[in-house]
């Protein structure tokens, strides 16, 4: 580890200098959870910058490359350089960031590292203790791994889509957003911290390699169908309905939008139908439990659709979760944005960008009470930080730092 | 002296129940840290109970997917309703570096475990507490599902079919991910324990660690103030075209294609054989692919319906276009990605049957993770109780007697 200065912010993960090398969602969001806790992040781009930096959401949908809230999303408390890798000087200027480092954390095809070569032998030969989190859709070995691919090759690889999301016969979906992605970066993050953390232990730095695909297809599906596959032979699909063995559970639409309607367990069910009102319908032998309720599915989904057609999100989960029955507000964006509870736990932080402005984010995805995280510094402009950084880690003076701009080095 | 996985010598109880809190423990399980669960045949977990059992045998000690979602932790049974059981699990917790539970707000207090016990029988204990709306705040005690949850992050609003209503995700996507996710709040706690000596509790809100996944729908909001909505399989942020599913030959057969630069365009439009639709100059920019998105995929979804998913997918591939097919469950135990890649390992249950697991799913070059399956009920208590504390052998078999450790 990187002696810390006393005088230094203790984050929890403060000590730990990291190399995000990464671009879009995957590495960039795993790098966030270094940086946001406290380690040291320098994210390494390449002249151009990041894709993320090209892809939106733009405000007023004019496209510039520093106020795409994609990258200013993921890529807060870190410091950002620039380094052209394919360059001879740049490639070697980044091997010996990587000498002053604990981590690298990147995303791109295992083909690109290999042609800047920057593949992972020479890595650890530049420094054995390096720990290198490696994020990709299908991972570094393998047929597949000189595929082409992005979070939703990804996604619908894993077997999710199949099971678990869309109507039968329609098109599987993904989750409308970088859920592989997503799912890859928080797996690479506690793997990847583990190898940092036990690196002693475990004899020094070593790869770690998280294929977006295989961790959804191994914990979300696996998990809980591939047993019963291999056992069995025998397999199920998506239905379109939130859970087809018990009824209600499922989204149903209400007045002013929709709500997860949920009432499984008798408690529940009695919840739900005095919340209703006792209506007498509810009062059917073949509705008293949640398995013949699933059975007549369509009858009983019409009769609470009637219900909730009538009422409101809030009011119908207020009342529902006074029962105990756990029914919750299928909540927007917006109304997400506006809950009370989120705001009483201080999940959202205002930033200051310079070129975004004042804005609202969303802050530590969980609480250290001796040592708390989360954005606070907005994400760098391009090569923001060159001349402090390869100052502070290399030793070069501003004119080097000036004529490898020049020569487009950096 | 051998390498050693990394968490080697950090011990874990674990009171997580179901699915998320037995995963923390699983991920840091897999990377050598002992973990304890500590569960009870008074009261047996749900999953436990799940179908189907090894060789259609019930019994709580023989559901296949319990076993693939609690592998590497360790069982200890406790009946904590018994004053003596709480005693033996708060000398198990006085010898153990981190504490995990995923009950309700106030739940760990009522059982005498709150945060304040723990630290008086160890001072600088990790408290990992990961409630489905953290330990405060007006839905402190919101009921949710893992499965409804995601619906007060936004997420749910944002799923489904172009234009339409949302459709439900038929399984807890956030039980795994806030599972792994907390292993990595346990590991920063870790650090910083190393570096300053003191432990601490963590507020890990299910909620908000899953809400992040809405970053992209989020920024559109915060700088246009638009709240987003189902959109089928297209881009997040609008920064691809095409992007999406499209059917093949075969039941319910489908591949996905994402085309985010123009190069993997031309090669797209090449491996379609140049077709008059697609040689129009405003497809040659995302722009206007975006613009014409529903066309672009109407056109696509003509040509890949004569496929076989796994051939177009290599064809495509061969020209540079992001594509994979669409697997269903049955493909995933097949498929030669997976297969080359250890996801699925076969193993031998402690009981003696075969069953069929995730293994490593992340490959680690210098660590070897220990994979073992989930455990019975109790599996550790004899190591536990007699090496590990010290209860002598009568003793031991008085409290097993009384059903304190039971």
């Amino acid at each position: 580890m990187i002696p810390n200065t006393p005088a230094a912010p203790r984050g929890a993960l403060a000590g730990i200098r990291v190399i995000d090398f990464g671009q879009m969602v995957s590495a960039p969001y795993c790098a966030k959870l270094f940086s946001d806790y406290g380690a040291d992040v320098i994210k390494v781009e390449l002249p151009e910058g990041d894709a993320a930096r090209t892809a939106g959401p733009f405000p007023g949908d004019v496209p510039h490359v520093e106020k795409s809230g994609l990258y200013f999303f993921h890529n807060t408390n870190k410091r950002g350089i620039t380094c052209d890798v394919a360059h001879p000087e740049g490639r070697r200027l980044f091997l010996r960031l990587l000498e002053h480092s604990d981590v690298l954390i990147e995303n791109n095809l295992p083909q690109r590292m290999r042609a800047w070569g920057l593949d992972y032998a020479t890595l650890a030969e530049t420094n054995p203790d390096l720990v290198v989190i490696s994020i990709t859709p299908f991972g570094q070995t393998g047929p597949y791994s000189g595929w082409n691919g992005y979070d939703l090759n990804a996604y619908h690889l894993s077997g999710a889509s199949s099971r678990y999301c869309g109507r039968p016969g329609e098109t599987p979906l993904e989750h409308g957003t970088f859920a592989a992605d997503y799912f890859g970066a928080v797996t690479a993050a506690a793997w990847g911290l583990a190898a940092v953390y036990g690196r002693e232990l475990a004899g020094g730095g070593q790869q770690v390699d998280v294929s977006c695909a295989e961790a959804i297809a191994a914990t979300f599906v696996g998990g809980q169908n591939i047993g019963c596959y291999a056992q069995e032979g025998r397999f199920d699909k998506r239905t379109g309905v939130g859970m087809p063995l018990g009824a209600p559970a499922t989204i149903l639409p209400c007045r002013d939008g929709h709500v997860w309607m949920l009432a499984l367990e008798p408690g529940q069910w009695n919840g739900l139908r005095k919340v209703m009102g006792d209506p007498e319908w509810a009062s059917l032998e073949m509705f008293q439990d949640m398995y013949s309720r699933a059975q007549n599915a369509d009858v009983i989904y019409e009769f609470i659709r009637e219900w909730t057609l009538q009422h409101d999100k809030m009011e119908i989960m207020e009342k529902c979760q006074a029962a105990g029955c756990p029914v919750t507000a299928v909540f927007t964006i917006a109304e997400a944005a506006a809950q009370p509870h989120l705001q009483a736990r201080d999940y959202f932080v205002d930033m200051e960008h310079p070129q975004l402005g004042r804005l609202k984010n969303l802050g530590a995805p969980f609480k250290l009470p001796a040592c708390p995280g989360g954005p606070e510094r907005p994400a760098p402009l391009l090569g923001q930080h060159n001349a402090e950084v390869y100052r502070e880690l290399l030793g070069l003076g501003a004119a080097d730092v000036r004529r490898l701009a020049q020569r487009n080095v950096i | 002296m051998a390498n050693q996985l990394p968490l080697k010598g950090v011990r874990v109880v674990n009171f997580g129940w179901v699915w998320a809190g037995p995963v923390v423990g699983q991920t840091l399980g897999f990377l050598g840290a002992e973990v304890l669960k500590i569960e009870s045949a008074a009261r047996v977990d749900m999953t436990r109970n799940l179908p189907p059992f090894a060789d259609g045998i019930l019994g709580p000690d023989r559901s296949l997917s319990n076993h693939a979602c609690w592998a590497g932790n360790g069982s200890v049974s406790l009946n904590l309703k018994e004053p003596e059981a709480l005693e033996l699990a708060l000398r198990l917790i006085a010898s153990a570096d981190v504490v995990v539970e995923n009950f309700g707000p106030g739940v760990m207090e009522r059982l005498g475990l709150g945060y304040e016990r723990l630290r008086a029988v160890k001072e600088d204990i990790i408290l990992f507490s990961m409630p489905a709306a953290g330990l405060y705040g007006p839905l402190e005690h919101v009921r949710t599902y893992g499965l409804s949850l995601t619906s007060l992050t936004g997420l749910d609003s944002l799923v489904g079919y172009k234009g339409g209503d949302p459709v439900p995700v038929e399984n807890a996507f956030s039980d795994p991910f806030a599972g792994i996710f907390g292993a990595f709040a346990v590991l920063a706690a870790l650090n910083h324990r190393r570096n300053t000596g003191t432990g601490q509790h963590v507020d890990f809100s299910q909620q908000e660690a899953v809400m992040q996944m809405v970053g992209p729908a989020w920024m559109d909001y915060a700088l246009n103030g638009r709240s987003g909505g189902p959109k089928s399989n297209e881009h997040p942020t609008a920064a691809a075209a095409p992007h999406g599913v499209f059917p093949c030959q075969g039941d319910d057969r489908w591949i996905s294609i994402a085309v985010c630069r123009d190069e993997e365009w031309q090669g797209l439009v090449a491996a379609m054989g140049h077709p008059d639709w697609a040689t129009a100059p405003a497809f040659a920019t995302l722009p206007g692919r975006v613009s014409a998105i529903d066309r672009l995929h109407e056109h696509i979804a003509q040509w890949t319906r004569e496929f076989d998913d796994r051939e177009l997918a290599a064809r495509l591939q061969e020209h540079g276009v992001a594509a994979s097919p669409v697997l269903n469950v049955g493909d995933l135990l097949h498929d030669p990605q997976y297969r080359a890649r250890d996801t699925f390992i076969e193993v031998t249950h402690p009981l003696g049957f075969r069953e069929t697991i995730y293994g490593a799913y992340v490959k680690t070059s210098r660590s070897r993770p220990d994979i073992r399956p989930g455990p019975t009920i109790g599996q550790d208590n004899e190591r536990v109780f007699r090496t590990l504390l010290g209860i002598p052998e009568a003793e031991y078999e008085r409290l097993k007697r009384d059903r304190i450790i039971y």
